[in-house]
């Protein structure tokens, strides 16, 4: 299928090159919870010494996939809800080593050495990394693979960008690389990196170019096409309960290197934190479990803000609740809370606005970074069927017939149209004249469908 | 922009639940949103959203339709004035009593409409029939069906079969002799209605108006529509800026020039005159684009458009009508849904095809 639709929001705050470091804090968060998982089942007593990469709660409802302490410290569990918290830290200790393969060897296929690859992935927190391409949801470690595919390109503004999580670590993702393919039998391995054309793009081009088995798919930067849902239908890879498409994404490649070549837990992230209202936009070396406070904090310009873990177009807003860095964070992404009513802004030439549509003057001046907060701009109003949905859609599918069909409770229609292709990019919704939240009506109606289905197994079961 | 604030503040408690005037809370709404957008944050993700909004959607609408307003008022006079005055308060009356009592916001639909509607009729139509065609075209053709974005049929030109069924006298004897020179009649207050008749009358008598005539709009005919120049400036721009469909333009032009040129023995320079007389090009950019009430698929726009086309040359050419973009706009609105489902289940039929 060819790549359609899409659109680049130029936000401003875009997250410089750099990777900064943050000193180590006093305390780290661990939130109980992410987008996939939820770490209900906890390993460690309330005042426990953990070492650095212990296991500290685990998800039984995704394979047990480990939430794992980042560093050594004293783990307290009552002392905040929905986080275990983790005190008297000392990152100095370094963590435990495990047995793990340095040899050249480490890209053959060999089933038996699989099985010890994927309990060090699982148990070392690198298989959180891993997503059916197709659904984005978790993957069973002990299945087989349709193909794996990996992307390095993300383009939701603004979450960690692949070309700062590669420079300097070329030959760990490579490495990465080579133990995927050692799960592979014959099944393709496709990398999918930007077309543009840097010094460094071509480095890795170069780089990988050496790598017989990896497929370099060249991707247009326009979001949301690095997503490995849109990649996927691109390539023609086909939908499977056996055999699933993996999915990773750059950090995914390097944990899973950090893990297998080094035997070290993967604890760290590189997150972005950027958006309008950060002054100094850019990526921090951090763990799971940093105060989003650390994170932000002295940066902010302006006030009040939500802070969006993620990018603005699919991710969840971090609540007062959530004090640290969840497992699954890439980014985070601060924006001003619209508060302030612009004086008769829907007359203006729009000199300073950047839209989809061409009905702002800034149409003819070349893309620029806009400081949007997080106004609706405009009030809610039935379709008038102005099509841009339709447009923008990279899923192909027409997002003003589905929301006609969910407007009339229409389900049948809503199957039929296709709204379990829609894999929630948010453009119609960013889109939308008419300020429909197109992309969450979809979310709950597939829920719906889900849940209808599952009521009508049960009933044939029965 | 501080004193607007300021008394908008001051009147809000008048309005708010409790206050003596709550029951028209809409209408001050409908006021407050016109000076200050709202603040409303977003809820879900996407956490900021585009700039397009509906008010500057219709707004748009209005800019494009500047040249062909301002082309009435240079030939047909300084009445033009009052008329888009009556007309605006006659449909914003009917929308805002519906919104209020509906509870709704007050849509922005009519500030199209009550623009529209006055280029579309003869320019010396007494001012109660503009008020009565408008507030009948709203109510009917748009309110009856739930409000903009709901309607099934182009409100502005329901109101006119309305007055052209209802007072076909009048309809058909306000005709204006255009202004020219530099100001027009630009500069007079009062004009005189002729009942005598429009180019297009004139051509199935065999008489032709000069085509330049035609061209820059010094000719008898609704306020609007004379002004070939004027239309196909704003129009360039509607469809430019992607708010008017191309497809439906060119589709529409095109056939209905095709079906011309073959109704006309392959006369190109007929056509031509076809195409600049009468409603063609107002109805092609401003009145068929309407997206409310054509189709949503791609696909729908083109066999609608070509529709409209051809019912257009038939009823001109084939009937003793002398004009039928009206008509054939509201035959293209029937035609618009069932466009819409044959392509719908079309796409429905491909789609089943993907495995996801
Ligand atoms: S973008 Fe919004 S208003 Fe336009 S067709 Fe889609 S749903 Fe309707
Ligand atoms: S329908 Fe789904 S895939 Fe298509 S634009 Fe909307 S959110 Fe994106």
């Amino acid at each position: 299928m060819k790549l359609r639709g899409g659109y680049n929001v130029h936000l401003a705050g875009r997250p410089t090159n750099e990777v900064r470091d943050l000193p180590a804090p006093e305390r780290l968060y661990l939130p109980l919870r992410s987008r996939r998982f939820t770490f209900s089942e906890i390993d460690v007593t309330d005042g426990q010494k953990v070492a650095c990469g212990d296991e500290i709660a685990k998800d039984p409802g995704n394979f047990n996939v480990p939430l794992l302490a980042p560093y050594a410290g004293t783990v307290r569990l009552d002392a905040l809800e929905g986080h275990v918290v983790l005190e008297d830290l000392d990152p100095a200790a370094g963590c435990s080593v495990r047995e793990h393969d340095e040899s050249a060897e480490r890209s053959r296929y060999d089933p038996a050495v699989s099985e010890w690859k994927r309990r060090m992935l699982l148990e070392l927190g690198a298989w959180q990394f891993f997503a059916d391409a197709h659904t984005g949801t978790p993957l069973d470690p002990s299945g087989t693979p349709g193909a794996i595919l990996v992307t390095t390109v993300h383009l939701d503004p603004h979450v960690a960008r692949g070309d700062v999580l590669l420079r300097g670590r070329l030959d760990e993702f490579a490495r990465g690389l080579e133990h995927l393919q050692s799960f592979l039998e014959y099944q393709p391995i496709y990398v999918a990196m930007s077309d543009i054309r840097t010094d460094f793009a071509s480095e890795v081009r170069e780089k990988l170019r050496g790598h017989a088995f990896v497929n370099l798919v060249a991707v247009p930067r326009r979001y949301p096409y690095g997503h490995p849902v849109a990649l996927a239908r691109h390539l023609g890879l086909t939908p499977s309960l056996e055999n699933p498409v993996w999915a990773l994404t750059t950090a995914g490649v390097l944990a899973v290197d950090r893990v297998l070549t080094t035997g070290t837990p993967a604890v760290e992230r590189i997150v972005a934190v950027g958006g309008p209202a950060i002054d100094a936009p850019t990526h921090v070396r951090t763990v799971v479990g940093q105060p989003i406070h650390d994170l932000i904090g002295g940066h902010v310009t302006e006030k009040p803000v939500r802070v969006v873990n993620g990018g603005i177009m699919t991710g969840g807003t971090v609540g007062p609740e959530q004090k640290g860095l969840c497992a699954e964070s890439t980014g985070l992404t601060v924006l001003v809370e619209s508060t302030t009513r612009p004086f008769l802004g829907w007359i203006r030439p729009g000199w300073g606005s950047r839209s989809y549509s061409k009905t702002f003057a800034s149409e003819v001046r070349p893309a620029f970074p806009e400081k949007i907060n997080t106004a609706l701009r405009g009030e809610l109003r039935p379709c008038i069927s102005c099509g841009q949905c339709v447009d923008v859609c990279p899923a192909g599918i027409m997002p003003n017939v589905i929301h006609k069909y969910i407007y009339a409770h229409d389900i049948e229609s809503t199957i039929d149209t296709r709204v379990d292709l829609c894999f929630e990019c948010g453009l119609c919704s960013y889109i939308c004249p008419s300020k429909i939240d197109l992309r969450q009506q979809f979310i709950d109606a597939k829920k719906e469908i889900q849940a209808e289905l599952e009521a009508l197994l049960e009933e044939v079961e029965e | 922009m501080r004193l607007v604030a300021n008394l908008l503040d001051r009147a809000r408690p008048l309005f708010d639940e409790g206050g003596r005037l709550n029951f028209f809370k809409p209408v001050f709404d409908a006021g407050d949103a016109f000076f200050f957008s709202p603040a409303t944050a977003t809820a879900v993700a996407p956490h900021a959203r585009d700039p397009l909004d509906v008010k500057r959607y219709m707004t748009t609408v209005i800019i494009a339709l500047v040249p062909a307003t301002l082309a009435s008022i240079y030939f047909f006079g300084l009445r033009m004035i009052p008329v888009f005055i009556v007309s605006y308060a006659a449909g914003g009356a009917v929308e805002v009593l519906f919104a209020t009592v509906r509870k709704e916001e007050v849509n922005e639909g009519f500030l199209v409409t009550g623009l529209i509607f006055p280029l579309v009729l003869p320019p010396a139509l007494p001012l109660w029939m503009v008020a009565v065609g408008c507030a009948f075209g709203v109510l009917i053709g748009k309110e009856l069906f739930g409000g903009t974005g709901r309607n099934l049929f182009n409100a502005a030109l329901v109101g006119r079969v309305f007055l052209g069924l209802a007072y076909p006298k009048a309809m058909s004897g306000a005709w204006v002799e255009p202004g020219t020179g530099l100001l027009g009649r630009a500069t007079e207050l009062s004009v005189d209605a002729v009942a005598s008749a429009t180019p297009l009358a004139l051509a199935k008598a065999g008489e032709f108006t000069a085509t330049t005539d035609l061209f820059f709009g010094s000719v008898l005919g609704s306020a609007g529509e004379t002004s070939a120049l004027a239309i196909i400036l704003g129009g360039v721009f509607l469809v430019g800026v992607g708010v008017a469909s191309w497809r439906t333009t060119v589709s529409f032009l095109g056939s209905f020039a095709v079906l011309s040129l073959v109704l006309h023995g392959g006369d190109v320079g007929t056509v031509g005159w076809h195409m600049l007389a009468g409603g063609v090009l107002f109805g092609a950019f401003f009145m068929a684009t309407d997206p409310v009430t054509s189709p949503m698929t791609s696909a729908g726009k083109w066999i609608y458009g070509i529709v409209i086309g051809v019912a257009t040359a038939l009823i001109r050419n084939l009937t003793g009508y002398v004009e039928g973009v009206t008509f054939a706009i509201l035959l293209g609105n029937i035609f618009a849904p069932v466009l819409d489902e044959t392509f719908i289940a079309a796409s429905v039929r491909r789609l089943r095809e993907q495995k996801a």
